[in-house]
């Protein structure tokens, strides 16, 4: 086996034994996970690929065998034979539109009991295509085992302080003991610090540096303006080692903003709600990983065909243990570029830069700069829009395009203005507009919110 | 369709990977995590962990346990430097029997788990009756499980052992060490049946690893090259519990082509250095307790020398061992070149009553590989029993009387494995007597 990088000793519960530790239940789950992890990412893509085929057969009969959707669509398939590619790759795609329309027929009607609850949630996706989805408990095992990879792959010092700026009704802002609960069942791990992007720049930054956090995470867009903000002003967190960005895809320079306003490096990593963690950046690179082990990712392109390393193709996935809700060969709605094998050792699948959601900042009438929210989770309540984008017009005007699979009722048009209003929290003028469609910009970002006020 | 690599047992519906075990298994597969970081950490590291868990131990002795209350009287205020730790007065095998019920802690911590006792086999047929936990339990399988895992066995073949204690059995697994994985079943035999009929009885089980004594399995090879059997099947042999002779290595890669993997346990601490993954060196399980080979003075051996060992269990509770000289004898070896940070140890020679003593008072470990003599006359084991400064009586099993000349050419060939013109008499046995816990040892000496 190879070296283990990190080399914190776990929390022990048990009385006079710290070392080798002896952790609680769910702290062993995870070293559990961490352990395999550890084996697997050093596997061959083709022992990979033989795991990933194993764990698809369960999941495609589990599918095929309680899942309305699924009973018609792989009834062609030989599923009490191993699982190959080839034959994988011939089930058709599952878009967005499928989930919009036919989320109970995607629903199990026997989700195994020992997954856990169920619970639903939605996803405003990377291209303002709303969807409800289905999770269980398990999937929740397997979100925080990544997060621990992603602190373990980056060798975080656990004792650290972390400070989170997520967007609003997230988390309240406050502060904590530990890191969360991803981390606390295995380690021992400083105070966590919490705020939110509706509070203003200057308001971050000013608690940012009262914080002053050895790791900060926030949505790329927010940590560029936090970046700039500071540059601007020449404030540095001391302690600051690294900042950890989510949610969206990175700004083109925002790494050396980053770097020229702290002098840290950025990590980045690609999840969504309804898949969990798609790929965490490489420890020795700015590429990312395939979570092979949680996901059967596929990148194709404009002939429906595997990308060769260099080439942009759709993001289709496959997450291998979501039992409540099946996504086999989901069209996540991303672009992203196949990249060539990693030096660093590691067989899982590389990324090399994703293609998915950006935003422009918020610009409010008085001025100031905000990380702009507008419901846009609680849009898939709304079940005619299929699509949508929020542009800023003026600094008092914002018009709403949907695609829509009929016209709103006027009840729920007043409905969703109001979502987005008490979300922007300023009383803008909110228009709608219905299109056919709503296309990405150049380079294959969709952006959900535009702003077109001059800076 | 490229073969898995062996994967944990998963006991979730429809999750084979990655597994999801039971709890058990979860605590096992997060020691054997812990273990993969802890086994190339520097040694300052891997002692600074040892002496913080040290400290732990210590303090519970302390006020837990009637003999170490007294002993250590004067260390109430603790243990926070190597120098303190090696300033501890040892404890020999005698003084831990003496001391018995006072051994004990008061009051186990009840997170440990069901009190477990011991009896140790003890080749003077002096048991050493000690106590463990289910933790220290599992702690064991954990570092069995750990030896698996360096020696990248096969979960799937067939494990065949010859034991003591024990009748003859068959399992559908390897037990509970690797209950976290599937295995393939396991057969076992008591040692104590005729030795053609073992041989047999592998020959008809067809295993993928044989687990015996060292000198059982030396045996076993030797008598297969004998008879012209070989075991095609096997794909190692484990050796435990005995000295392991280096000429026992070669014979067995004669006989049936494999390696042997030895390791170093007793009763009373478990596993104390399992065979390194890439040499012939025993890796220290330093997460497990501390090791020190001393030199007569006390005074820590350099590599190279031969000194006896000291042991403190760093895991066991319920009737901790601190600086215990196990009564064993072994060499410090130079850092091991695998790159693991836990100290090696080239060879276990044996016990003080394994040690020559020449008139002229030189001491060592003696070694008469059997190729010395094997071809001078149809000897099938040898016990040499040192009873004088200057005598020594080879006992010899044979099928027939010595002829011509064999005697004195032996006695020559003896002399000259021990390199001293010893007094040597010849006496042939019809088997040799094993000690308790059936070991066999090829030198006494009943002078010590």
């Amino acid at each position: 086996m190879h070296k283990l990088a990190h080399t914190a000793v776990p929390g022990s519960a048990l009385q006079h034994v710290l070392w080798p530790a002896v952790p609680g239940t769910e702290g062993a789950r995870m070293l559990a996970m961490q352990y395999q992890f550890a084996q697997s990412e050093r596997w061959s893509p083709e022992v990979l690929a033989a795991a990933q085929f194993a764990q698809l057969g369960h999941l495609l009969r589990h599918a095929q065998a309680t899942v309305p959707f699924y009973r018609e669509r792989l009834a062609g398939l030989a599923l009490d034979r191993p699982l190959d590619a080839a034959t994988f790759s011939r089930i058709p795609l599952l878009r967005r539109q499928d989930i919009q329309e036919k989320f109970d027929a995607l629903c199990s009607q026997a989700v195994p009991a020992d997954h856990g609850q169920s619970y639903p949630g939605e996803s405003s996706g990377s291209t303002g295509r709303p969807i409800r989805y289905l999770k269980t408990e398990l999937n929740d095992v397997f979100w925080h085992a990544f997060t621990v990879r992603d602190h373990l792959w980056q060798r975080r010092d656990f004792s650290g302080k972390l400070a989170a700026i997520r967007g609003p009704g997230r988390l309240q802002p406050g502060s904590g003991t530990g890191w969360g609960v991803s981390t606390d069942a295995a380690f021992h791990t400083g105070p966590v610090a919490m705020s939110t992007t509706e509070q203003s720049l200057a308001a971050q930054v000013e608690w940012l540096m009262r914080e002053n956090p050895e790791y900060l995470m926030g949505i790329a867009s927010n940590v560029q303006e936090l970046a700039r903000y500071c540059g601007r002003q020449g404030l540095r967190p001391s302690r600051l080692r690294e900042v950890r960005t989510y949610g969206e895809v990175l700004h083109p320079g925002l790494r050396s903003t980053v770097r020229a306003a702290w002098d840290v490096p950025v990590t980045d990593m690609y999840s969504c709600r309804e898949g969990g963690y798609l790929a965490l950046q490489c420890p020795q690179h700015e590429h990312y990983h395939v979570q092979a082990e949680g996901v059967y990712l596929e990148l194709l392109n404009a002939e429906g065909q595997l990308c060769s390393p260099g080439e942009l193709g759709r993001v289709v996935i496959t997450p291998l243990h979501a039992f409540a809700m099946p996504l086999i060969r989901y069209e996540v709605g991303d672009y992203a570029e196949a990249g060539a094998p990693c030096n660093c050792g590691r067989g899982l699948p590389v990324i090399r830069c994703i293609a998915g959601r950006v935003r422009n900042m918020l610009r409010l009438p008085g001025g100031g700069l905000r990380y702009p929210r507008f419901g846009e989770y609680q849009f898939g309540n709304f079940e005619a829009v299929r699509q949508f984008q929020v542009v800023q017009k003026s600094l008092s005007d914002i018009e709403v395009a949907l695609v829509v699979a009929r016209p709103l009722q006027p009840a729920e048009t007043e409905a969703l203005r109001a979502l987005i209003l008490k979300n922007l929290g300023y009383p803008f003028n909110v228009s709608f507009v219905y299109r056919d469609a709503i296309p990405r910009s150049a380079g294959g970002k969709y952006e959900d919110f535009r702003s077109e006020v001059a800076a | 369709m490229n073969a898995l690599p062996q994967l944990p047992r998963s006991i979730c519906s429809g999750v084979e990977w990655p597994a999801l075990p039971d709890d058990s298994s979860a605590q096992m597969l997060a020691l054997q995590y812990q273990f993969e970081q802890s086994q190339w950490w520097s040694p300052e590291r891997l002692q600074d962990l040892q002496l913080q868990q040290f400290a732990q131990v210590f303090q519970h002795a302390v006020t837990t346990v009637p003999y170490y209350r007294e002993r250590f009287a004067s260390w109430a205020a603790g243990i926070t430097s190597w120098e303190q730790y090696r300033a501890l007065p040892l404890s020999a095998r005698r003084d831990i029997q003496q001391a018995g019920a006072d051994m004990h802690s008061t009051a186990p911590p009840p997170g440990h788990g069901a009190l477990v006792t011991t009896q140790s086999s003890g080749s003077t047929g002096n048991p050493l009756v000690t106590r463990g936990t289910a933790w220290t339990q599992l702690l064991w399988h954990a570092l069995l499980l750990r030896d698996h895992l360096w020696h990248g066995r096969d979960f799937s073949g067939k494990l065949a052992a010859i034991r003591s204690k024990t009748e003859g059995l068959s399992a559908p697994s390897w037990g509970p060490a690797t209950a976290a994985f599937h295995t393939g079943p396991s057969v076992i035999r008591n040692l104590t049946v005729d030795l053609d009929e073992q041989l047999h009885w592998l020959v008809r089980e067809a295993p993928d690893y044989v687990l015996a004594h060292a000198t059982h399995i030396q045996a076993l090879a030797a008598r297969s090259i004998e008879l012209g059997i070989t075991l095609p099947g096997v794909k190692e042999a484990r050796t435990y519990g005995e000295m392991l002779r280096a000429e026992a290595r070669d014979i067995v890669r004669r006989a049936w082509g494999v390696k042997i993997v030895d390791s170093y346990s007793s009763e009373e601490l478990g596993y104390m250095a399992l065979q390194c993954p890439a040499s012939e060196n025993y890796h220290v399980q330093s997460e497990s307790l501390i090791v020190e080979v001393l030199d007569e003075s006390g005074a820590p051996c350099a590599p190279g020398l031969i000194g006896q060992v000291v042991v403190t269990t760093l895991q066991n509770f319920a009737m901790p061992l601190i600086r215990y000289a196990s009564g064993d004898f072994a060499e410090l070896a130079e850092s091991c070149l695998c790159g693991r940070g836990l100290p090696a140890l080239r060879r276990i020679v044996g016990r003080q009553r394994n040690m020559l003593v020449r008139p002229d008072g030189v001491r060592y470990w003696p070694s008469f590989p059997a190729q010395a003599w094997a071809d001078i006359a149809p000897v099938l084991q040898v016990q040499l029993v040192q009873d004088a400064v200057d005598h020594i009586e080879v006992r010899a099993v044979m099928a027939r009387d010595f002829a011509g000349d064999e005697g004195q050419r032996l006695i020559a060939a003896f002399q000259a494995c021990l390199d001293y013109p010893f007094r040597i008499t010849l006496r042939r046995v019809d088997a040799i007597a094993v000690g308790a816990g059936g070991k066999y040892e090829d030198f006494v000496s009943l002078l010590s």
